[in-house]
């Protein structure tokens, strides 16, 4: 007998995976049978004619016996004193099988182990769905065959639920997705594993009281299988043993063998794969939908969230009319919105309606037309990593964004990469929506999270057009002009597109900087703060980091790495707010009306738009007339107030007393003055009675009684004094005030930094406090996270910082404004 | 034989590692760490709210050479991890009594 041997065929070319795969599998098993058969008659047989019977169970009961795989044997025994009493017999027949080459992997039970409900020992369970008797006594063998149907009926919730929970405990091994790079094609989720357990569930859902059928699987499956299943005996081959990791070098190997470009090779493993894994989800699925009495309530509480387009119908999401697809292709991205907002998955009938009509959505999607709007909607909701991970399983994602077709199932080849590059991505917009502590704030702070989102689909779509050899170098620039395409054709504003090229810029800035920079030098954080610009950018590209890096694979985030970003941000955010007050416009731009511009910060130049500075200087011009000038305008989901005037005390407080005064609530603001000494108050605020959106008029209301109480014509206070007092809020969510003055940040003011819980008209309780102790407010910067509301002063009194007594008894001031209610 | 266990700021990691690679070390182990020696932690206030920055992070490397060797791996450490500021981190040396390699369960100098 040749030991390694035992594979009297020829070798079969793996990547055609033809017909023969199957036979030659069960031709070995025969094979096998004829020798274990042998050498159980000579050595066993003689010694225990009865008692005693060889079972086929596992990959090798199912005639599925892969080169170098282990040869599942059940020993089946009448009792236990059996295998006691022949235990030199039973030595001596896998002693035989061992020295011929064969890897025996046997059990010895009895026909009541058999049929016992093993918690701890599922494997043995499942393994015997699987079995044949081989040789030995038939009589002992029927008596099990004859139980075992009625075993499984009996116990197929048991038996299911562990099946289940082993499928699932495997899946999360490999951060359950298929995409790996180097994937196990037995074990990964979309592997012969999760072929084997569809099986299985179907056969232990059709087993009644007679038998234990096995079904036959889909064509498609039967397709993937004969292709993994090729796969694997080649793997095995190659390695001279069961080795079933696809590296690098086995792709190589079995590609090249074929003649064939690895990554299209690869390309179609992961399609096999997929459907694969989504049979095997749709399995999982049915299961839950079976099982659970409370799930069963649940899904019908969710399915009140049923509409006009969508029905909710056990836990998923189904068209009510997908026919509509046709005529008005943008349903789908409404779908994907319902998704998105509610985290309830696609259907299996939905996925495959769309993937039906995905051509006609490419086509109308190709045209250049205002999508955007819908797009934001999507990546705005709290489940975007939910809806763009089924818009991209059903080829919507790349109907929609063509340019990201070429990193679908692209493999990057590196130490460190785990996954495809689509995969990457989806795994890295997951991360950011899911960033925990500092860096979840960080994303809550983010004007626009869509923004964000957008930039990361789009950050490696260039890595097919870079060179790999040079570490991808270039791929930011191909990844800017996929991104660049795409958002002219959706037609997204001026400002937003800059946002996310700034972020797909840059994306490599921070971590290349944790690297290779002195954090602890000025100089490589002036730089750094030089290319970020602002906070909000500086957010957002430290999310977005942390994001990448952790999509690299599950361990390389470490705390280490993690305080080392935060470290980064840290220093260059304290580099922007330092700047803030020190950089100033110096020259006036050749532009009329550019003196407006000079002696602001720097920072407003990068924080607005041409069109906005044309806007501002327009509106300066009208102030010289009357003083002031206010306008009003309306954002995508806020309202701007945008003020020019001289400087006068107490003005900043006075808008915010005003804002107040008209129920609106102030979610940023900023104030910077000229070297003229005029004023340019900006306030983002919500409207949460919706009063401006809906009484066009008050907006002029609201607009001229700015201009009356900056000209002095009205007493801020008179407006707030009619405002319904704001209820105390609950104990839970009560945030301590914090105030911190502070002489170091900046060379000319105090900055006095503010944490303290939100209201309506804190701001200007803030602002009076500060003018009240003789304080002049130069920069303000208001931020608002959920109940808390955190803003920075810069305030100096009669132009310089504030002494130590000014400092405490601003302090007190603005304590007692804090706790005001 | 010796080890050398060197604690270095992080962004010399490359520096110091290819300073290395050019005078012939091949194998190294390289670490993340975090620590202070005289250059103690500080504290950082972050919108109102204080931390403390104690542990400062550093990466640590570690070489096993022949006593030979010594003197040209440390002066290259030092010359390639230096900035002249507190923080650039520390060299240590240890005697090493014995190296086998697992594979084949050669010993002595020839290991490295």
């Amino acid at each position: 007998m040749q030991p390694s041997g035992l594979h009297p065929y020829p070798a079969q070319d793996s990547r055609t995976a033809g017909s023969d795969v199957l036979i030659s599998l069960a031709e070995r098993a025969s094979f096998v049978d004829r020798l274990v058969a042998d050498a159980a008659a000579e050595l066993l047989f003689p010694a225990i004619p009865e008692g005693l019977a060889l079972i086929c169970v596992g990959g090798y009961g199912r005639r599925q016996l892969f080169p170098f795989s282990d040869v599942d044997l059940l020993i089946l025994c009448a009792n236990e004193d059996i295998p006691r009493r022949h235990k030199p017999e039973i030595s001596a027949l896998l002693q035989r099988l061992w020295d011929s080459g064969l890897r025996v992997s046997q059990s010895v039970r009895t026909p009541e182990e058999c049929i016992a409900v093993h918690d701890q020992n599922t494997e043995l369970n499942i393994s015997l769905l699987d079995q044949r008797f081989l040789s030995g006594d038939r009589p002992l063998y029927a008596a099990l065959s004859k139980k075992f149907p009625r075993f499984v009926q009996g116990n197929r919730d048991a038996l299911m639920r562990n099946l289940v929970r082993l499928t699932r405990e495997r899946h999360a091994k490999y951060a359950d997705t298929f995409y790996h790079l180097e994937p196990n094609v037995k074990e990964t989720p979309g592997g012969l594993r999760d072929f084997q357990f569809i099986h299985w569930m179907e056969q232990l859902r059709e087993a009644d009281a007679n038998r234990v059928t096995a079904p036959e699987a889909p064509a498609e499956l039967r397709q993937a299988f004969r292709f993994l299943a090729g796969l694997r005996s080649a793997l095995h081959r190659q390695a001279g043993r069961d080795q079933n990791l696809l590296t690098f070098d086995a792709q190589d190997a079995l590609a090249d063998h074929g003649a064939r470009d690895v990554a299209a090779w690869m390309r179609e493993y992961y399609r096999h794969a997929r459907a694969v894994y989504r049979a095997a989800l749709r399995t999982l699925e049915l299961w839950d939908a079976q099982s659970s009495a409370l799930f069963a309530q649940f899904v019908g509480w969710r399915s009140r969230l049923s509409n006009s387009d969508f029905a909710v119908h056990r836990e998923r999401v189904h068209f009510r009319a997908p026919h509509q697809l046709e005529s008005s292709p943008e349903l789908a991205l409404r779908l994907f919105e319902f998704v998105a907002r509610h985290g309830i998955p696609l259907s299996n009938e939905a996925m495959t309606q769309l993937e039906g009509r995905v051509g006609r959505l490419r086509e109308y999607f190709a045209e250049p037309r205002s999508l955007w709007p819908a797009v934001n909607q999507i990546l705005s909701q709290p489940h975007a990593p939910m809806a763009l991970r089924f818009m991209h399983e059903t080829g919507v994602l790349s109907a929609l964004f063509p340019g990201l077709e070429q990193i679908e199932c692209l493999v990057v080849r590196d130490f460190f990469h785990r996954y495809t590059v689509d995969e990457h991505t989806l795994v890295a917009i997951q991360n950011a929506c899911t960033a925990p502590e500092k860096y979840g704030e960080l994303l809550r702070e983010l004007p626009q999270k869509s923004v964000l989102l957008f930039a990361l689909l789009f950050h490696d779509s260039g890595k097919p057009h870079s060179d790999a050899a040079a570490g991808y170098a270039g791929h930011v620039e191909a990844s800017l002009a996929a991104a660049g395409a795409a958002m002219r054709r959706i037609r997204m504003p001026a400002q937003e597109q800059d946002a996310v090229a700034f972020l797909i810029r840059n994306h490599m800035e921070l971590s290349l900087a944790m690297q290779t920079r002195d954090l602890a030098d000025p100089k490589a954080i002036q730089d750094l703060a030089q290319t970020v610009g602002t906070e909000d950018r500086l957010k957002a590209l430290t999310v977005l980091t942390y994001a990448d890096i952790s999509a690299v694979n599950p361990s390389v985030m470490t705390p280490w790495r993690s305080s080392q970003l935060w470290r980064l941000y840290m220093a260059v955010y304290r580099e922007l707010t330092r700047e803030l007050s020190e950089q100033r416009i110096a020259e006036s731009a050749s532009r009329p009306g550019a003196e407006l511009l000079e002696g602001l910060p720097v920072r407003y130049l990068r924080t607005h738009s041409e069109e906005e500075i044309a806007g501002h200087i327009a509106l300066a011009a009208r102030s010289e007339a009357r003083g002031a000038a206010v306008e009003i305008r309306s954002l995508e989901s806020a309202w701007q107030l945008t003020v020019i005037t001289g400087d006068r005390q107490g003005l900043f407080a006075g808008m915010a007393g005003t804002l107040a005064g008209f129920g609106m609530n102030i979610l940023r603001g900023e104030a910077f003055s000229n070297r003229r000494g005029q004023i340019l108050d900006t306030f983002v605020f919500a409207d949460p009675t919706r009063t401006l959106e809906l009484n066009p008029s008050e907006v002029d209301r609201l607009r001229t009684t700015a201009e009356r109480v900056i000209l002095g014509k009205l007493d801020v206070r008179e407006l707030l004094k009619n405002r319904p007092k704001p209820k105390p809020p609950s104990r839970r969510g009560r945030v301590p005030a914090a105030i911190r003055f502070d002489d170091e940040a900046s060379a000319t003011a105090t900055l006095v930094e503010i944490l303290a819980e939100d209201r309506p008209g804190l701001l200007y309780d803030l602002a009076s406090a500060i003018s009240s102790s003789g304080g002049n407010i130069e920069v303000v910067l208001i931020d608002t996270q959920a109940n808390r509301a955190i803003d920075v002063f810069y305030v100096t009194v009669k132009g310089r910082k504030l002494t130590a007594s000014e400092q405490s008894a601003m302090g007190e001031e603005l304590r007692k404004a804090c706790t005001l209610a | 034989m010796k080890k050398i266990e060197a604690i270095i700021q992080p962004f010399k990691l490359d520096e110091v590692k290819g300073a290395l690679q050019a005078i012939g070390i091949e194998g190294m182990t390289i670490s993340e760490v975090r620590g202070h020696g005289r250059q103690k932690g500080h504290k950082e206030v972050y919108r109102g709210q204080e931390y403390t920055v104690d542990l400062l992070p550093k990466v640590k490397i570690e070489v096993v050479i022949a006593d030979s060797r010594l003197d040209d791996v440390t002066r290259v450490i030092v010359d390639s991890a230096r900035t002249g500021k507190i923080g650039d981190g520390k060299i240590f040396v240890m005697d090493v009594l014995e190296a086998i390699r697992i594979r084949n369960d050669d010993r002595g100098e020839s290991v490295l």
